[in-house]
């Protein structure tokens, strides 16, 4: 099983979500989060003058996979989520140990 | 670059061709100055030029010079001031004969100032409201375009939109006091308009607000998606020209609907003339402008954009009906109809009261859900609704006719849903439909009883008083209703669609995509509604 982290654009979660879920995946957590990569960040105005503000919104996507589905989603999120330019974030890929349904006290492949 | 010293400038101006080029930009710029002055000094002149300043004659409307001589004696000072600073002199502008004394009512005055700031106050409700029914990203955005449009009503209202909506000219438009001496500017003015008692200006306060309430409606169904240069360019046509155009036909000394008959179209505080017009104007613009970007409408599976802030929508609701306490008793013009100006913020209490209910009870069946931006909505649909018949109807009335508004709305947004047309605030559900429905009541529900406020208290004698169906006054008040808010809702309406298509053809009127994408606080104003100040 793998754990999936995508930092995408706010605007793409919609995108991404609804994709995922044609393909299969059940379940996923989404976390508001501030980052900056090569984008660095932007400029704003306030009362005439102009202040840099580093850290960008974004959106953090977890979703934990099994291994038969682990290239699709990859995919997936690949594709709705880019958009050609700067910023549009990046996946991080962990193996994961066990997941365990708290209901019932699945494990394993059975508790996703 | 070296830093802007003195030393390094003198250093610099040893170079020849460094001091021809610093003395052309300085000369330039004396110049542009100079024509600055110049054009603020011609348009002083022409503001206290003897020709307009002086009525010819007294007459019964009152055209005498008091408030022009006022006017005359600030832009000679200011006059002064100028040639003082330029170098001329002019001579200043003769000093008015004194007037015959027209008749002012100070508390009539005191009346429609203190309700005009009232109204007025309404901006900063439907500022709550619709920045609470935006989505965060465009929420600046939201704030600035009710600020913006306030100040071009402001001065618009000034230069020429009061002259036209409330001048005297003709069935269509107006411009003066009908002897051949303009408005434009707020020139020539009389001490009071027309038989109020009350001061000119303080009218043009009162009715500057409404003016300010019509064209902020607009902008609550064309937000998240507008250019803030089409904001500018269509904030001027309403403001300008679509809201004193079509609201003289009603409001207007001589305006055609006043002589309709066998009875009159009656609008008391603007059902038609404020509601039905922003109303109109903002279905044509969304309509034009098309929705907003990722918005799935209901009959696809999808349904209406989440807002961002329930909390300040509903406070700015209960603003907007605080508000409307000044809005719907001002319009009495007149302190001294005192049982008038009750009756009428009764029959607007009422109407709110059950308008909220309606809408809330309405909606109730479909989710099981107590709605609250569906209740918010039902409150302002009776208020609307309420605006054109308030002094007309009784207690009993306002209710029913509010309770229908409630009613009316819920299905206006329905069907705007059904139509694929994106409204994130319900402008039109609000103010075009039960507009619509609020001047139609008044053909229903008029009791008969009431008449007119006049400057001394109210006049409630046969000739005068309004008669409605339901109240054995026959179909003529409701055809009169129904004459008047086709004509000017149609006429808008279409006048409207012209405007953005106007303006979406200088491609302004709706942002780039990836303007949209990244949220209109960030692309046009650069800034966030609310910034994380911790990181």
């Amino acid at each position: 099983m793998k754990k999936i982290e995508a930092i995408i654009k706010p605007f793409k979660l919609d995108e991404v979500k609804q994709a995922l879920t044609e393909i299969g995946v059940e379940g996923m957590t989404v976390t508001e989060v501030k980052g900056f990569g090569r984008q660095k960040g932007h400029t704003e105005t306030f009362r005439g003058s102009e202040y840099a503000v580093d850290f960008i919104p974004k959106i953090q996507l977890g979703v934990v996979v099994a291994d038969d589905l682990y290239d699709s989603v990859l995919e997936t999120i690949i594709k709705t989520a880019r958009t050609g330019k700067i910023g549009d974030g990046k996946i991080f890929v962990t193996e994961l140990k066990d997941v365990i349904r708290i209901r019932t006290g699945e494990t394993g492949v059975k508790a996703l | 670059m070296k830093k802007f010293t003195l030393a390094n400038f003198v250093q610099k101006m040893r170079d020849p061709k460094q001091r021809k080029f610093f003395f052309a930009i300085f000369g330039g710029k004396m110049i542009g100055l100079g024509m600055c002055f110049l054009i603020m000094f011609a348009f002083s002149l022409y503001l206290a030029s003897p020709a307009k300043s002086h009525a010819q004659t007294t007459n019964t409307t009152d055209t005498s010079t008091n408030a022009a001589g006022a006017i005359t004696n600030a832009t000679t000072a200011i006059t002064n001031a100028v040639a003082a600073a330029t170098g001329t002199n002019a001579a200043p502008a003769a000093p008015a004969p004194p007037p015959d004394p027209p008749y002012v009512s100070p508390i009539n005055t005191m009346w429609v100032l203190v309700t005009a700031f009232l109204v007025f106050f309404m901006q900063a409700g439907f500022m709550f409201l619709e920045a609470g029914f935006a989505r965060e990203r465009e929420t600046i955005n939201v704030l600035l375009e009710g600020i913006v449009d306030t100040c071009l009503c402001g001065v618009l209202f000034y230069c020429w939109g009061f002259a036209w909506m409330f001048g005297h000219g003709n069935g269509w438009i107006g411009w003066g006091d009908g002897n051949g001496h303009s408005w434009y500017f707020l020139q020539n003015l009389p001490d009071t308009y027309e038989a109020t008692g009350v001061a000119t200006l303080a009218i043009f306060l009162f009715q500057f607000a409404f003016a300010d309430t019509c064209s902020t409606i607009t902008s609550g169904a064309m937000l998240g998606r507008t250019g803030f240069w089409g904001d500018l360019w269509y904030s001027i046509g309403v403001s300008g020209f679509l809201y004193p155009i079509f609201g003289h036909w009603a409001w207007g000394p001589d305006g055609w609907l006043n002589g309709l008959k066998p009875a009159a179209f009656h609008d008391f505080a603007g059902s038609t003339v404020v509601h039905t017009i922003g109303g109109m104007i903002a279905l044509a613009g969304a309509i034009v402008l098309g929705p907003r970007l990722g918005r799935k409408f209901k009959r696809d599976g999808g349904g209406p954009m989440p807002y961002h802030n329930m909390t300040v929508a509903s406070v700015g609701a209960i603003i907007l009906w605080f508000g409307w306490y000044g809005f719907n008793p001002g319009s009495t013009l007149s302190a001294m109809d005192i049982q008038g100006i009750a009756r009428v913020a009764v029959n607007t209490t009422l109407a709110a009261c059950t308008g909220g209910l309606g809408a809330l009870l309405f909606v109730y069946p479909r989710s099981k859900k107590w709605d609250c931006g569906a209740t918010v909505n039902g409150l302002l649909a009776g208020l609307v609704a309420i605006t054109c018949p308030c002094y007309w109807v009784s207690p009993f009335g306002a209710m029913m006719l509010g309770f229908v508004a409630g009613v009316v709305v819920i299905l206006a947004t329905d069907l705007l849903e059904y139509l694929r047309i994106d409204d994130p605030c319900g402008a039109w559900p609000v103010h075009g439909a039960c507009g619509v429905w609020g001047t139609w009541s008044l053909g229903l529900f008029a009791t008969g009883q009431f008449g007119a406020s006049t400057t001394t208290g109210a006049d409630n004698s046969a000739g005068a008083v309004v008669k409605g169906l339901f109240y054995g006054g026959g179909f003529d008040q409701f055809k009169a209703q129904v004459i008047g808010n086709a004509s000017i809702g149609i006429g808008v309406f279409i006048a409207a669609m012209i405007l953005m298509y106007a303006v979406k053809a200088t491609g302004t009127l709706r942002i780039s995509k990836e303007g949209e994408e990244e949220g209109l606080d960030l692309h046009e104003h650069g800034g966030v509604a609310y910034p994380d100040t911790k990181l």
